[in-house]
């Protein structure tokens, strides 16, 4: 039988999960940053401002999560994550986005990601929360 | 030269947009009202067909006074520049309202241009979102650009000529604990009326079947 320390021990550990938080808004990360860590105080955070900078993040940390803004500059927000599907297909990624149109909703679909939209407010942040909960 | 006689939308188109254009505001008020907790209240929208330099003076009355703005260029069915635009001095006041009230003045002073870029990015997007749902195609956008200055200066910073020949749409909205007061407008160039006029009759003859 495990015991009550080795149990907590073990749920922390779940609890230990990593999140990368792409947006070239410094202030979008931050707002990100801080809902994720009220909800999910154990997690690491790292964070990119564009997609290149996303996939290195990823190659270098190999983050459980991903949120995803769509347009930034250089390389956008849909291209970054159809290369991390790619490369790391068990990465479970939210393109988290102010862009609203249907056509991006499907092209989020189509890439097996999550759809969320801005603004970044409790409700959205736990919208993605729910979403990488899923098994 | 194309007058604006020539560009005139007749009832049906006018109310179309009208009707579209307020769906969008209404998107977008939503989206502004989620961020600064409070509520948003919308003027009927306007639409006009003006040079860039009459089109400053009809949004604030004042072609003087000092304001913030955030503008982005968006491509479809046509093309269209799509601007918020909001008092200086209230400006820091909207990003408190964002971000909250447990940042020290120096940082959230630090962030102001930033947090307004991305204010306008969303307020922006939900509008032309909507549009393009509305309409039923796709638009690309530029990344939101922060304007500081005149409306004149704002409206003429794209495409720097006070003669251009534009058509404006534009909405007054007031957040109602803060006595706050902004614009969001929409400025179309000539060339691209004819796109959005196929687009509003394709929307009608949608509804029509």
């Amino acid at each position: 039988m495990i015991g009550a320390a080795e149990s907590n021990s073990a749920e922390q550990r779940m609890n230990k999960k990593t999140l990368l938080i792409v947006d070239d808004s410094r202030v979008s990360r931050m707002m990100i940053r801080a809902l994720v860590l009220e909800r999910q105080p154990e997690w690491q955070i790292f964070e990119a401002g564009n997609g290149e900078e996303a996939i290195n993040q990823v190659r270098e940390n190999m983050p459980d999560y991903v949120t995803m803004d769509m347009n930034m500059p250089g390389m956008d927000g849909v291209a970054a994550s159809e290369q991390i599907r790619q490369a790391y297909p068990t990465t479970k990624i939210v393109l988290l986005t102010a862009n609203i149109q249907e056509s991006s909703r499907q092209k989020a679909q189509q890439l097996g990601l999550a759809f969320v939209t801005k603004p970044i407010t409790a409700a959205c942040i736990d919208q993605a929360l729910a979403f990488y909960a899923q098994p | 030269m194309l007058s604006p006689d020539m560009l005139e939308l007749d009832d049906m188109e006018r109310d179309a947009l009208t009707e579209v254009f307020n769906i969008g505001v209404g998107q977008a008020a939503s989206a502004m009202s989620q961020m600064v907790n409070d509520r948003v209240e919308l003027s009927v929208p306007s639409i006009s067909f003006t040079s860039r330099a009459a089109a400053a003076l009809e949004l604030t009355h004042d072609a003087g006074q000092r304001i913030c703005g955030v503008s982005q260029r968006f491509q479809g069915s046509f093309e269209a520049d799509a601007i918020l635009m909001f008092p200086e001095n209230k400006s820091l006041e909207i990003v408190r309202l964002m971000i909250g009230d447990d940042m020290p003045i120096e940082e959230l002073t630090a962030m102001e241009q930033e947090a307004l870029t991305e204010i306008g990015n969303i307020i922006l997007n939900a509008l032309i979102g909507t549009l393009a749902n509305v309409f039923g195609s796709e638009f690309s956008s530029s990344l939101p650009a922060f304007h500081f200055g005149t409306s004149s200066e704002i409206l003429q910073a794209e495409r720097k000529n006070a003669d251009d020949l534009v058509m404006l749409l534009h909405v007054d909205f007031k957040l109602e604990t803060h006595q706050i007061n902004g614009y969001v407008a929409f400025l179309l160039d000539v060339s691209s009326v004819q796109g959005l006029r196929d687009s509003i009759n394709r929307f009608m003859g949608n509804i029509a079947r």
